[in-house]
């Protein structure tokens, strides 16, 4: 029996300590205070993290442990590596600078020091909110192959799709760069995470949350993004597929009657999730396994979806929590064959 | 009561009305087939269409007819104004369709049904 | 009289004030609160207009065939509406849910609505309702939830008041603060309803917590998440454990999410049983025993209906949903298009079983002659 091929589209590394990242800031921000390397805006109860990411130091710090646990132990071919940062920080620049200094501990870290395998990828996390300095930090690692996406945190003060981001959208698809959107860490200056406030409790945050990826969603969709930058594709990294066919049936419902808004909306809603939109995969979702072979071929879910374990997240998901009544395409799609495709990584001989 | 599609009967000319009774941007609704027939007029041409919108079966010809919006670069907010007088938009969900091609304005395209207009000696005819 | 059976109840009606005059409308309010309302100091809220329905400056959001011909705003003649809805549309049951009466001060909002429900009780319930076709909500405002419980107390026993309505622009419905206010509906067997309504004169629109988008069409889209998170709030804060007998009805929000949010919910609890000792049954248990949806405006897929039959099937809508027409809004549902978007081993309860049973109302109505729908 051949192992499947399997593509883990989102790891999230950490630095060992926070005095680790700071060697990376650049000299005028040095002297700044950022959150902690590990703090969560809602911590989970009992953890954040897999008991088995649990070592001597912080989870998902070690190249060689985290190599370990995804190539060796899960049998990934590649991982993709998008690191959280510090949350949506109030000065714009020092944001920046945390992003800046992410990404190059991340590539060095990471990608040439802990890559000796070459199974590493890796993302150029951006701060939306200076889009000067997020497409500056786009360019500045348009050389390096291995950075193969560009990363922005799930929060945010306004929808993805609005006009000031564009030109963030732009360059990512210039350079033939997905946006994956990721949950950050951090402490940042941030709405509550639902539309009725704060959650009273973790599970209702944890199973709310990633859905707010559907409004940014919605907004690119709304505001002609995908006509504008046709190459551009955005990954919704923390899932949120599961409520993908219900709210684009709505969406579409509501084209008809609100076309003269928004003209430059050419197509129905829907037509645009195939090029432009993928999900990682969450093991926190449904389908029931009666029902997920049907369920993931509704709107096409069997090329939108990317493998994702997580790790080192206490809800640590491994190829196995797919569905075990998907058909063998579907299961290979997901597993590999979507992110090889997107990412336009080299099938492994 | 139910709001179907009506029956194909045999077809015949009407009148609608003096052409001087129908000017430009007027309407006048006939109790013609199943839910009734409006006729327009769009700028000295005439179109007549079926009271019933193929989205829910609403009252088509009750609607107000106007322009549509296209994307402009060059005009304030990216987007200018054409059509005017020519697209009806069904007084329920505000779908939009054209008169005189009888189909909504987007894609995918669905269609309206539309019958022939004449003026034949000052009288407007309409064949249902 | 002559009866006939019950084979469509609409579980969203509008009805509005109209043309009474400032007076009229002072006369339901209480009488401490009529000169703050409506006397000659009192403000009028602007005209406001956060997001634009199709042509709005025209439609004001209504179907534009709705406007009464002898005046005033659509729904707001009970007879017009009697011959729009249920002669013409066939529907043999309407449950009125008024909209508005919201105050920055809670006292003030509670107040409110112990006006519209003096109002509608009288113009639609007592005075124009010898048909017996229209049913009316108590309005309510969670924001007091004692002054919330003692007006329910009050409108308990009116045979026509048949659920209890509440914005949904507030914190989570499960807060245990809001207990009060499903405690008294419990005991009266009141279904708690909600509808999108505003939180004050002056703050109209849901906030998303990733800002608000440009377009009413993605906003409308997306706002439903609102209800997404009261529903999750109502089963992970032990709210239907509290309460056995609540029964949460969610008006014109869509209701296809359910099916998703009933896995994701599912999938988190078996992982997060310690977090929610109070939790003792799986959430789509809750989901489906406590929490009904209005199923307007339906959204089927262009590409057909067969694809969402399927998705009901799945979703059990047989048991979740009560059917609606909105009117007299522009996103009306007809009964007649709306019956055939639904699966056939469904139609009768989504069309009116559901919700016999969920409001406990008559099997048939006094039958009212028939009228052949003329054009205008």
């Amino acid at each position: 029996m051949t192992t499947p091929l399997i593509v883990d589209a989102s790891v999230h590394p950490y630095p060992r300590s926070n005095e680790e990242l700071r060697e990376w800031l650049p000299p005028a921000f040095r002297d700044r205070g950022i959150p902690d390397v590990e703090l969560p805006w809602y911590q989970a109860p009992g953890g954040d993290h897999h008991p088995s990411t649990l070592g001597s130091g912080q989870p998902g710090s070690d190249p060689a442990e985290v190599s370990r646990a995804i190539f060796d132990e899960m049998g990934c071919a590649y991982a993709v590596l998008n690191p959280l940062t510090r949350g949506n920080l109030p000065d714009r620049l020092l944001n920046s600078a945390v992003c800046a200094a992410t990404n190059d501990w991340l590539s060095v870290r990471w990608l040439r020091e802990g890559n000796r395998h070459g199974c590493f990828r890796g993302t150029i996390r951006v701060n939306p909110e200076d889009v000067a300095g997020s497409i500056a930090e786009i360019e500045r690692w348009r050389n390096d192959p291995m950075m193969i996406q560009v990363g922005v945190p799930l929060q945010s003060r306004e929808p993805y799709g609005k006009p000031q981001f564009w030109p963030i959208w732009e360059a990512a698809a210039n350079r033939g760069l997905p946006v994956a959107v990721l949950l950050n860490g951090g402490a940042g200056v941030e709405y509550p995470p639902t539309p009725a406030g704060h959650a009273r409790t973790y599970p209702n945050y944890a199973a709310f949350v990633p859905l707010n990826g559907f409004v940014h969603l919605s907004s690119l969709i709304v505001e002609g993004v995908f006509e504008r930058y046709p190459e551009l594709v955005f990954v919704f990294s923390d899932g949120g597929s599961d409520v993908l066919t219900p709210l684009m049936w709505r969406l579409d419902s509501f084209w008809r009657p609100f076309r003269d808004q928004t003209p430059w909306v050419t197509q129905m809603p829907s037509a645009y999730v195939r090029n432009h939109v993928r999900f990682g995969f969450s093991r926190l979702e449904g389908p029931p396994d009666k029902v997920a072979p049907e369920w993931f071929e509704l709107d096409d879910k069997s090329d939108l979806l990317l493998y994702c374990s997580h790790y080192p997240r206490w809800s640590l998901a491994s190829p196995s929590d797919l569905p075990q009544t998907l058909a063998t395409e579907q299961r290979a799609r997901i597993l590999a064959e979507n992110a090889l495709a997107l990412y336009g990584l080299a099938r492994p001989s | 009561m139910p709001r179907s599609s009506p029956p194909e009967t045999s077809t015949r000319e009407h009148r609608v009305c003096a052409l001087d009774e129908l000017p430009p941007g007027g309407m006048r609704l006939l109790p013609l087939g199943k839910f009734g027939v409006g006729v327009f007029n769009v700028h000295g041409q005439f179109f007549a269409i079926t009271n019933y919108c193929p989205h829910e079966g609403g009252p088509l010809c009750l609607g107000r007819v106007q322009g549509t919006t296209v994307v402009d670069q060059e005009a304030v907010g990216g987007t200018g104004y054409v059509l005017d007088g020519q697209v009806i938009r069904c007084p329920w969900h505000q779908w939009e369709f054209d008169l005189a091609s009888g189909r909504t304005i987007s894609e995918p395209l669905r269609r309206i049904r539309a019958y022939p207009v004449r003026v034949v000696n000052g009288d407007v005819m309409v064949t249902v | 009289m002559e009866e006939t059976p019950v084979r469509v109840v609409d579980c969203d009606v509008h009805p509005s004030v109209g043309l009474l005059s400032r007076e009229e409308l002072a006369a339901y309010a209480p009488e401490e609160w009529r000169d703050r309302f409506y006397g000659s100091r009192a403000p009028k809220p602007p005209r406001f207009n956060y997001y634009d329905p199709p042509d709005n400056l025209h439609s004001v959001s209504m179907r534009m065939d709705s406007f009464p011909p002898g005046g005033g705003f659509p729904c707001s003649d009970p007879d017009f509406a009697f011959d729009q809805l249920i002669r013409e549309a066939g529907v043999d049951i309407g449950i009125l849910a008024p909209l508005g009466g919201d105050e920055i001060d809670p006292a003030a909002e509670s107040a409110r609505k112990v006006g519209t429900n003096n109002w509608l009780a009288d113009a639609w319930l007592d005075k124009n309702n010898r048909h017996r076709r229209w049913r009316g909500s108590i309005s309510v405002t969670l924001r007091a939830p004692e002054l919330a419980a003692r007006e329910i107390e009050r409108w308990a026993g009116h045979t026509d008041m048949v659920q209890v309505l509440v914005s949904p622009q507030v914190g989570s419905f499960g807060d245990p603060a809001n207990d009060p206010v499903y405690e008294a509906a419990c005991r009266h067997g009141l279904p708690v309803a909600t509808h999108l309504m505003g939180t004050s004169p002056y703050e109209r629109t849901p906030l998303l917590p990733v800002g608000n988008p440009s377009h009413w069409h993605d906003f409308m889209a997306a706002w439903p998440l609102l209800f997404v998170q009261h529903v999750m709030s109502l089963v992970f804060d032990g709210t239907f454990e509290r309460h056995p007998n609540l029964r949460v009805v969610f008006i014109e929000g869509g209701f296809t999410w359910i099916l998703p949010v009933m896995w994701r919910m599912d999938a988190i609890w078996k992982e997060r049983r310690l977090d929610l000792p109070w939790v003792k049954r799986a959430p789509s248990e809750y989901v489906l025993e406590h929490v009904r949806c209005t199923s307007q405006p339906m959204d089927p897929p262009e590409s057909g209906v067969a694809e969402y039959q399927q998705f009901l099937t799945w979703m059990d809508a047989g048991r979740l949903l009560l059917f609606s027409t909105d009117y007299p809004h522009w996103s009306y549902d007809d009964p007649d298009w709306t019956r055939r978007q639904f699966p056939e081993a469904f139609r009768e309860r989504l069309m009116y079983r559901n919700a016999l049973d969920l409001y406990g109302l008559p099997s048939t109505v006094p039958k009212v002659p028939d009228a052949s729908f003329q054009p205008a």
